[in-house]
């Protein structure tokens, strides 16, 4: 009778453990059958945390290895405005490292959202500042910036990357794809704490960096030109100024410079027009350097030797019911003199004796009225209408440089050609592609365009480019013990009011190569709208000489006169001295 | 037999350490690595912080302007550089390797006298 109770007791206690088992059961086919699914995605979440990586962007180098750009981790600031509890406080606390004023920090920061960024971009010692700070609710991730080291130094050359790392202007726009890092989704551990454990597999590496670059440009060379070209702008007070010196053996671009500079480190706060590169963008009319171009024309197609006369028609020569006019009154004048003296009239006579189609052709050999092809963005093509456009003037006017547009990159390609023994070359600033570890994986020649004149011709024009600078206009740009070749050009600009030739605005440039015997560079000078005096000869011709005497002695390059130097160990003679 | 089961006991717990042990080794080489990545990449920062300021002291319109400015240079006049190409040592030796010597002016001249 006794046990019946008992019996029933352990009933209820299995039938509860049954309960329980069941419950379990139930909860465990729930969890790991019904929703497997949906939480394994859920502790996924909660175990991995998904980054966006991408690799650093490449470096840029001038030709001795020396940095131009490249990129570094700095800090970047972000709130998070549902976090926090006072947010004037935190401004009033961040205003003073981020430089920010505190009302618009906390502008910011009282916004409803999770996230928001407060800087971006700052330099390493405010990161610095603001982890020493540690404010709750504000948070610092590491980005890449690029910077350029030297400041304005090749700034037009370069151009800059923009917020993303992405090229905006420059080589950096040209080249943009080999020099990003590869972009790459990574999935980390994480632990209970929150601390990455690794990433999925050891093996899994780092988004690769982007390639390295090294340019053709020297930056000491660069330094003098930009130098010496914003000074005499700043002298003339002209507009701006453009100056390219070039290897004429290669086309290598060893400096361009133009003025005014600016900083890619803070673009923000400029114009485009200030960071346009005008040495490729901006055309113009050349004046009487063209006249070396005429000339190389006129001697290879046999229409005048050096020693050919020309009547100089005492001044003025009327021409298609206009008059062209030389600023010397010159009566019979070699055609050497006609270059040198700069004879408007003496080279419309050559034009016309080449005549219209021979003149055309020539001009598109040079290299006119097509880009260069140089690796930068933004190159014009400059202004050169067919024959079968040209008016009665035309064939005079474009044989001294007027209506016919060109950029300072074409000038000068085509004067390096007349010094490179008549072959033209292409004009390049980037000579070498590395990845990361140094490996070169492509390495970029000088590329041969084609001859335009025969070499026997470039030695005739160069001895006559060599008495432009000896008796001539070019005298401002004799540089003491080395022969120098050049072309002095003073050309009107359009007034756009009037659309007439401007009798205020004008360009002074000089084009030329040195040392005329074997040539080591080609440049071009070029400054814009000079007050006062606008002759090439006088505003150009200078900084010619400036830059070529402290690039030759930079370079090592030995002058023309041989001296005998009495060394202590005994007698030596040297090919030197100035 | 009962050797037996105490052996495959324990040999069933050894397995079950050796296990566990794996993994939490794993873990703590994970750590491990993770804290040496840190550290890369804190030097990472570093060498390219120390590049920049490197690049930035190198500066051609630096060096000048302290040259010119705190030591008193100036640049050299036209005909106070020269680049010498020295000729052969004797008459009849063989010509010297290319290469060039570059003197001041000055100097040469004191060392001509």
């Amino acid at each position: 009778m006794a046990a019946a109770p008992h019996r029933g007791r352990r009933y209820v206690a299995l039938c509860l453990l049954l309960a329980g088992f069941g419950l379990i059961l139930f909860r465990l086919v729930n969890l790991q059958v019904l929703q497997a699914a949906e939480l394994a995605v859920k502790a996924d979440r909660q175990h991995q945390k998904t980054v966006a990586l991408e690799g650093a962007r490449g470096a840029i180098t001038d030709r001795h290895g020396k940095v131009l750009a490249i990129n570094m981790e700095v800090p970047s600031v972000f709130g998070v405005p549902t976090a926090l509890d006072s947010p004037s406080a935190v401004a009033q606390h961040l205003s003073p490292v981020l430089h920010v004023r505190a009302s618009k920090l906390e502008k910011k920061l009282r916004q409803d959202r999770s996230f928001v960024w407060l800087a971006r971009k700052l330099d390493p010692e405010q990161g610095r500042r603001l982890e020493a700070l540690s404010v709750e609710g504000i948070g610092v991730v590491m980005e890449g910036r690029r910077f350029y080291p030297k400041g304005p130094l090749l700034s037009h050359v370069l151009g800059f990357a923009g917020m993303d790392s992405q090229g905006l202007e420059g080589v950096e726009r040209r080249y943009d794809s080999d020099l990003h890092g590869e972009k790459r989704i990574m999935v980390l551990q994480r632990d209970a704490l929150g601390r990455t454990v690794f990433p999925k597999g050891l093996a899994e590496e780092n988004p690769a960096p982007g390639h390295n670059l090294t340019l053709t440009v020297d930056e000491v060379i660069q330094y003098i030109a930009e130098k010496e070209l914003e000074e005499e702008v700043n002298r003339r007070h002209a507009k701006g100024g453009t100056l390219i010196v070039m290897d004429p053996r290669t086309g290598g671009i060893l400096a361009m410079a133009v003025s005014p500079r600016f900083d890619p480190n803070a673009v923000g706060a400029l114009s485009p027009d200030r960071w346009r590169n005008r040495a490729l963008t901006d055309a113009y009319e050349p004046g009487s350097t063209m006249k070396a171009v005429l000339a190389a024309a006129a001697l290879e197609e046999k229409v005048m030797v050096p020693g050919t006369m020309v009547f100089g028609e005492h001044g003025a020569m009327p021409v298609a019911g206009t008059v062209i006019h030389d600023h010397d009154r010159m009566g019979w004048v070699s055609f050497a003199e006609v270059i040198q003296k700069s004879s408007n009239i003496g080279a419309a006579k050559a034009g016309m004796a080449l005549g219209d189609h021979r003149l055309y052709r020539y001009l598109q050999a040079f290299g006119f009225g097509q880009p260069t092809e140089i690796d930068l963005p933004g190159e014009a093509t400059g202004l050169l209408k067919s024959p079968k456009d040209w008016g009665r003037r035309s064939l005079a006017s474009i044989s001294i440089g007027q209506e016919i547009g060109v950029t300072a990159i074409q000038m000068v390609t085509a004067i390096a050609a007349i010094a490179n023994s008549g072959v033209l070359m292409k004009p390049y600033v980037v000579s070498e592609i590395r990845d990361a570890k140094g490996q070169t994986l492509k390495r970029i020649l000088p590329h041969v365009r084609r001859r335009v004149i025969s070499p026997e011709t470039a030695r005739t024009l160069t001895t006559i480019l060599e008495g432009v600078v000896t008796n001539g206009t070019g005298g401002k740009a004799a540089i003491p013990g080395f022969r120098v070749a050049g072309k002095t050009g003073t050309a009107q600009k359009i007034d756009p009011r009037t659309g007439a030739y401007s009798s205020t605005q004008f360009v002074g440039s000089f084009v030329g190569y040195v040392p005329a015997e074997d040539p080591r560079l080609a440049m071009i000078v070029v400054i814009d709208e000079p007050h006062g005096e606008a002759w090439g000869g006088v505003v150009a011709a200078p900084v010619f000489r400036r830059v070529g005497e402290q690039a030759l002695n930079y370079l090592g390059v030995s002058s023309f006169e041989p001296v005998k130097i009495a060394m202590a160990a005994g007698t030596r003679s040297g090919r030197t001295e100035r | 037999m009962k050797s037996m089961t105490s052996l495959t006991i324990l040999a069933g717990l050894l397995l079950v350490f050796t296990f566990v042990w794996e993994r939490v080794d794993v873990v703590r080489v994970g750590y491990q690595v993770e804290r040496l990545k840190v550290q890369k990449t804190a030097l990472e920062r570093e060498r390219d912080e120390l590049q920049v300021k490197f690049s930035k002291l190198t500066s051609p319109e630096r060096i000048a302007r302290v040259a010119t400015d705190k030591l008193g240079l100036v640049p050299p006049q036209p005909g106070q550089v020269v680049v010498v190409h020295p000729g052969p040592e004797r008459p009849g030796t063989a010509e010297p390797a290319a290469g060039e010597v570059r003197l001041a002016k000055n100097y040469l001249a004191g060392r001509a006298k």
